[in-house]
């Protein structure tokens, strides 16, 4: 009968266990009551929320194991909601993703309660969304889309597309541009310092080189999609 | 060669292990790399050059092509991703030099495809970009574990860089395994010496900037300073570090950045938005210097467009200031008297009125509204124009003294000039100026200014229906002589603001006609539209510059594709038609002789020019120099090649003040003549100055680093504390004791002898060597045995992971991915995305589309989460989380993708060695993953595998990534469309047929075709 009443319920069911817990003032977007419910918190027909914080974990490290273990195989999506709430997280939070991962829950993180509570919440909220937001169909607008299409190329940005656009008409005429072209446009013509500012870059791209953004938008429409091998 | 050159390299030879140089920058790098190439000999083995930049790449073969080493040292080649693996390997193995990227190295070093001990050395440019996690530093471990002959000599002309960051000389030093660091400032004994025994001849001019500079400058600094006073209100950043000199340069950022980072996601948008401001302000800065006023403007009217709705300063109460001087410079907006004669405005200031016949219908709509235009031109032309005047009136004087007598002399001094400019548009701007005058360029620029304002009508007016076209002629009514009242917004001119734009539109529709007659008069060959321009332009006397042109081309093609328009205007055109043999004389005469041109048809079109100013005229008068024109950001070496024997150096700059130094040393005979144009009181000469102290700063700083470095301690501890980490103890016992008592003899020698040693440690601890010496055998095999494999993504060696990953002992296997980025076991698969990359990936949908397939393929698909070790662990603060559910925040995008994937894993990293922990941590227990099955994953079809594909290097990936953003182009289309096209050029011109048989249907064929064809909206 639990179960019917959960699948009705437009509420978060919150274990009695979660009672005192300071998350549940942050869940206000959503209505939420406590119910005999075996998971922290019943997010839906077919997903349910654990919730930790990292401080609990360092003090009880087998807490979470025995939790995920109830739960048995009654819900689709198992989510261990972590809240990190410690300042050296590498071993602690490596122990629970690990038990998470191999326990099939999915590891979600927050750095506050409002945080944490957002997560529930939104899990209830979007219950039944689709999932086109992250389907990359953004916005139909034409200047949106430009600015889209021409900032995947490196260091170009915004002011770079109006200029561009303002300059050749289209975007055809953009990719048909000369590179003499390219470089009479403010702000184009301009090489940008790369190397002054690689230090904090250089995790990411060690072997990058200084290169001109004219050059960047020349070769990105010139050079052949494959280079011939 | 300079001497000093000779000296930094015979220091560099000294210690056989290789060192690391820094130079001050100018001090030409690449001269030295080549004189040292040249020392090269077959004998030694192969020497490969990492990290070397295009531009670095071709001066280096530049100046070693000149005097090739019969000896062995020749040019070096590139080797490329295209050569087939039989080929890299013939080169490996050939004892030449080699550029290489440090992507095809370490990919080839880790698959065994390098005869290591075929390699005399390597050298490493741009040392300064280094670190111990870059995979610089991962090709120097393996490559000493494997042979512990090889040197490694590293270089940087970057001093300031050197020392961002603790201690960063001696990291970057102890990841290269050298110890030898060698500081080349120009202060110097050597170099300064050398640089300064025969000075050139330098003339320092200095010229004031106009009002409205001084104002802009003053105003733009004021808004910075209120910047920087609002960020020192936030606490974030250390004070003293928020000087306005400071702002002046681009390393301004990194300050800030490396104080910021660690709490950016903690940081509220106004916080950011002054960041970005302050980057923002200095290039407005920069650009106030040079660019003319026109184009100034138009870089304004850019920004505003762009960033009006973020930016803090934009509403600043000077911002207001640095908007009104910029317009100012360019042109004037008053109200005239009703009725004003015309048809006399040639005033020095090419005022320009509105036409005179269409007054009456006109000033009656629109209040007798007057452009008048300024187009103020740069004050430093006028000084370089004088400069170059005065250099030919010596160099007539010099030649009819001097010419019978010595022509070796002549020769000798070629009387070339160069003028050295910051960027590749003030270069064609300037000799567009020397030949056309001031006038001519900075009528071009505005007219192109006034084109670009007027696309936005024709835009608007197309929107609002093809059928209302015709009654709307957007300003064709100005040429025709028909009063433009059916045009609603002069209609009813409700503000100032709003006649300033008609009066603009207006002027701009007038060029724009008289381009669109000048296509139609041509219509009939369009091919030949340059060569008509240039013989009109030679009747009348006038040769006309290729941008010109071009623009007449352009606004021809334009026409071409909207054809369905133009065949509408054809109808109000119709009366243009008559008049077209007429206005295309009148067209001529306006060019030749304005004033005459004008007061015939008082037709708007007409440029009025002073007779003076025409171009021809001044080239008669002043008879010019050879003048050469030279970007300094293109970063050629034109000095060698061109030997002039006067230099203008119109944007003054560091770097280059040093080439001409070495320039001037290295070319003794030659009498150099140097001129330097400043604007006085302004940030131009500020930043230089700034500059040359930062360097020199930097410099004293590396000293003092250099003084106090560890380094050969240091490194016995360190040997020390690995044999009796990693060795039989007992064994070894000898051995350390010996390497111990040495450490207190402090004698080179004995520290050779250990750096062998440690080598060989190094290759019995590393997990991918193959030979070795016996004594590491028995613990390396050991090791194989419990050697955990990892499977990577060739792209992902552009990140530090899988260096990581090898320290800590994993075996990497590079391959090519179609699914995932790292494969751990036959089970686990792993897409890794560093914060940025998470927040676009799911924009574009990239994200989803990854994990789509992971999820089909792998039994545990998981998204890796990696931040970086010196940001925050957080995506936000609190107080960004705001109150309601919005599905643009990352919550709910990370929540949705793990409610649509259940199975989906996701891991949270703190920073890349607990991405390594991890890793280890989920591989326990696991089997090792299978290298030809991961291949396999997910590959479409049977199209077989290309062997040694590394793919990213052969894709021409930023392309790629444009493509799958375009409109109609969907996951499923995308790779027919690169098959039958070569490039993105190639398919903007696609028609919409064939885009279709490609795209897989009309509709998404017709989006992009539209997509790619649409008007762009343009200012106002």
């Amino acid at each position: 009968s639990s179960r019917t009443a959960v699948q009705r319920s437009n509420a978060i069911l919150v274990s009695h266990r979660q009672k005192g817990n300071p998350l549940l003032k942050h869940i206000r977007n959503v209505r939420w009551n406590f119910a005999d419910v075996i998971p922290d918190y019943v997010l839906g027909q077919n997903s349910c929320a654990l919730y930790l914080s990292l401080r609990y974990h360092l003090l009880h490290p087998d807490y979470l194991y025995y939790r995920i273990r109830e739960l048995q195989k009654n819900f689709r999506l198992r989510v261990v909601l972590c809240h990190v709430d410690v300042e050296d997280v590498v071993k602690p939070l490596l122990e629970v993703t690990r038990t998470a991962l191999l326990h099939d829950c999915t590891l979600l993180c927050g750095w506050s309660l409002e945080e944490c509570g957002r997560y529930l919440e939104t899990i209830k909220v979007y219950e039944n969304k689709p999932a086109d937001i992250i389907q990359g169909h953004m916005d139909a607008d034409y200047l949106s889309r430009l600015n889209h299409a021409l900032t995947a190329i490196r260091h170009v940005n915004k002011t770079d597309v109006v200029t561009l656009g303002s300059t050749f008409g289209s975007l055809s005429g953009i990719m048909d541009a000369s590179m003499e072209d390219l470089a009479r446009c403010p702000g184009i013509g301009e090489r940008k310092m790369l190397v002054e500012v690689l230090p904090c870059f250089s995790n990411m791209s060690p072997t990058f080189t200084p290169e001109s953004k004219v050059k960047r938008l020349y070769d990105t429409f010139h050079e052949p999609f494959k280079r011939v091998m | 060669m300079v001497q000093f050159h000779e000296h930094i390299i015979s220091d560099l030879l000294e210690d056989p292990i290789g060192g690391l140089v820094v130079i001050s920058s100018g001090l030409s790098l690449s001269k030295l790399i080549s004189s040292l190439l040249s020392l090269h000999s077959a004998d030694e083995g192969t020497l490969l050059i990492l990290s070397a930049s295009p531009s670095q790449r071709r001066s280096i073969t530049v100046s070693s092509n000149p005097n090739p080493n019969p000896n062995g040292g020749a040019t070096p080649i590139e080797i490329t991703s295209e050569l087939p693996a039989h080929h890299r390997h013939a080169l490996y193995t050939s004892r030449g030099v080699y550029f290489i990227t440090s992507r095809i190295l370490i990919v080839d070093l880790l698959t065994s495809k390098i005869p290591t001990s075929q390699i005399a050395g390597i050298l490493i440019l741009n040392a300064h970009s280094l670190s111990e996690t870059s995979t610089e530093a991962f090709i120097v471990r393996i490559l000493r574990s494997l042979n512990r002959k090889a040197y490694v000599r590293a270089f940087s002309d970057k001093p300031h860089a050197m020392v961002a960051g603790f201690a960063k000389a001696e990291r970057i030093m102890k990841c290269l395994f050298v110890r030898k660091l060698h500081l080349w400032p120009r202060f110097q004994v050597y170099v300064s010496q050398e640089l300064e025994r025969d000075p050139p001849e330098v003339v320092d001019i200095r010229i004031s900037m106009t009002m409205a500079m001084k104002g802009i400058q003053k105003a733009i600094i004021e808004v910075m300073d209120a910047c920087l006073k609002e960020m020192r209100k936030t606490n974030k950043v250390d004070v003293e570090d928020l000087t306005v000199e400071n702002g002046l340069f681009k390393s301004f950022d990194e300050i800030i950045r490396r104080q910021l980072d660690p709490i950016w996601h903690t940081l509220g948008k106004k916080t950011k938005q002054l960041v970005s401001d302050l980057k923002t302000l200095r290039k407005l800065l920069d650009y106030l210097v040079r660019y003319d006023a026109v184009t100034y403007l138009k870089y304004l009217d850019s920004l505003r467009v762009s960033e009006s709705f973020r930016s803090v300063w934009i509403f600043a109460e000077s911002s207001y200031k640095i908007f009104e001087y910029a317009k100012k410079r360019v042109y004037l907006f008053t109200r005239s008297e009703v009725g004003k004669p015309s048809g006399q405005s040639n005033t020095v200031t090419g005022k320009r009125r509105k036409s005179k016949e269409n007054n009456d219908g006109k000033e009656a709509s629109d209040g007798g509204v007057l452009l008048q235009e300024v187009l103020e031109e740069a004050p430093k032309w006028k000084a370089l124009r004088d400069i170059l005047g005065e250099i030919e009136d010596e160099r007539q004087k010099h030649a009819s003294v001097s010419d019978e007598l010595v022509d070796t002399n002549l020769e000798e001094n070629n009387g070339i000039v160069l003028v050295a400019c910051r960027d590749e548009h003030s270069c064609m701007q300037l000799e567009e100026f020397i030949t056309n005058g001031p006038k001519k360029v900075m009528k071009d620029e505005w007219e192109k200014y006034l084109l670009s304002k007027v696309e936005l009508k024709g835009y608007q007016s197309r929107a609002k229906g093809a059928k209302k076209k015709p009654k709307q002629p957007k300003g064709f009514g100005i040429l025709n002589g028909v009063a433009p009242t059916t045009s609603k917004e002069n209609a009813e001119p409700s503000s100032i603001n709003k006649q300033e734009n008609d009066a603009l539109l207006a002027a701009a529709a007038e060029i724009r006609n008289l381009s669109k007659k000048e296509a139609g008069t041509e219509d009939p060959c369009p091919h030949h539209v340059g060569d008509e321009v240039t013989s009109k332009g030679k009747t009348t006397g006038k040769s006309k510059r290729p941008s010109r042109k071009r623009q007449n081309s352009e606004t021809q093609n334009e026409t071409g594709c909207n054809c369905k328009t133009s065949d509408k205007y054809g109808v109000s055109n119709s009366s243009n038609e008559g008049e077209k043999a007429d206005s295309d004389t009148i067209i001529g005469d306006g060019l030749q002789g304005g004033e005459e041109g004008t007061s015939l048809s008082g037709n708007g079109v007409l440029r009025k020019h002073n007779q003076e100013i025409t171009p021809g005229s001044m080239r008669k008068g002043k008879p010019l120099p050879p003048v050469h024109f030279h970007a300094l950001e293109s970063d050629h070496c034109m000095l060698d090649t061109l030997k002039p024997s006067v230099i203008i150096v119109y944007h003054p700059d560091m770097t280059f003040v040093r080439e001409i130094e070495v320039y001037n040393a290295e070319n003794p005979s030659r009498k150099l003549k140097v001129y330097f144009l400043f604007y006085e009181d302004s940030t131009e000469v500020q930043k230089f100055e700034a500059s040359i102290r930062r360097e020199n700063g930097a410099f004293e700083s590396l000293i003092r680093q250099k003084s106090m470095m560890m380094i050969p301690v240091d490194l016995r501890l360190q040997i020390f504390n690995r044999i009796t980490k990693y060795l039989d103890i007992y064994k070894y016992m000898w051995t350390a004791r010996i390497i111990f008592a040495d450490c207190d003899f402090r004698s080179d020698d004995h520290l050779l002898g250990l750096k062998d040693s440690f080598i060989e440690l190094q290759a019995s601890v590393s997990q991918n060597s193959i030979t070795r010496k016996a004594g590491g055998r028995r613990e390396a095999e050991k090791e194989m045995q419990a050697c955990e494999y990892v499977i990577v993504d060739m792209r992902e060696f552009m990140s530090s992971l899988p260096n990581v990953l090898h320290q800590k002992g994993m075996r990497i296997i590079p391959v090519t991915l179609e699914v995932g980025d790292y494969i751990l076991s036959p089970l686990i698969c792993v897409e890794r995305k560093s914060i940025q990359d998470l927040f676009g990936s799911f924009t574009s949908g990239r994200l989803y589309h990854q994990v789509e397939t992971m999820v089909r393929y792998y039994r545990m698909p998981i998204l890796l989460i990696e931040f970086s070790q010196d940001k925050s662990f957080s995506f936000q603060s609190a107080s960004d989380i705001g109150d309601d559910v919005t599905p643009n925040s990352i919550i709910s995008k990370l929540t949705l993708l793990a409610m649509h994937f259940p199975r989906l894993r996701i891991v949270w990293s703190r920073s890349l060695h607990a991405t390594a922990e991890i890793f280890a941590s989920l591989k326990a227990n696991q089997d090792e993953p299978d290298e030809t099955k991961a291949i396999r994953v997910g590959v479409p079809s049977e199209e077989g595998i290309v062997e040694n594909d590394v793919r990213a290097e052969n894709y021409n990936t930023s392309a790629v990534e444009f493509l799958r953003r375009l409109p109609g182009v969907t996951d499923s289309n995308y790779r027919a469309i690169m098959d039958a096209c070569n490039s993105l050029a190639d398919l903007a011109v696609l028609p919409v047929e064939k885009l279709a048989d490609l795209m897989g249907g009309q509709k998404a064929a017709r989006t992009l075709r539209e997509f790619l064809d649409a008007k762009y909206p343009t200012l106002l």
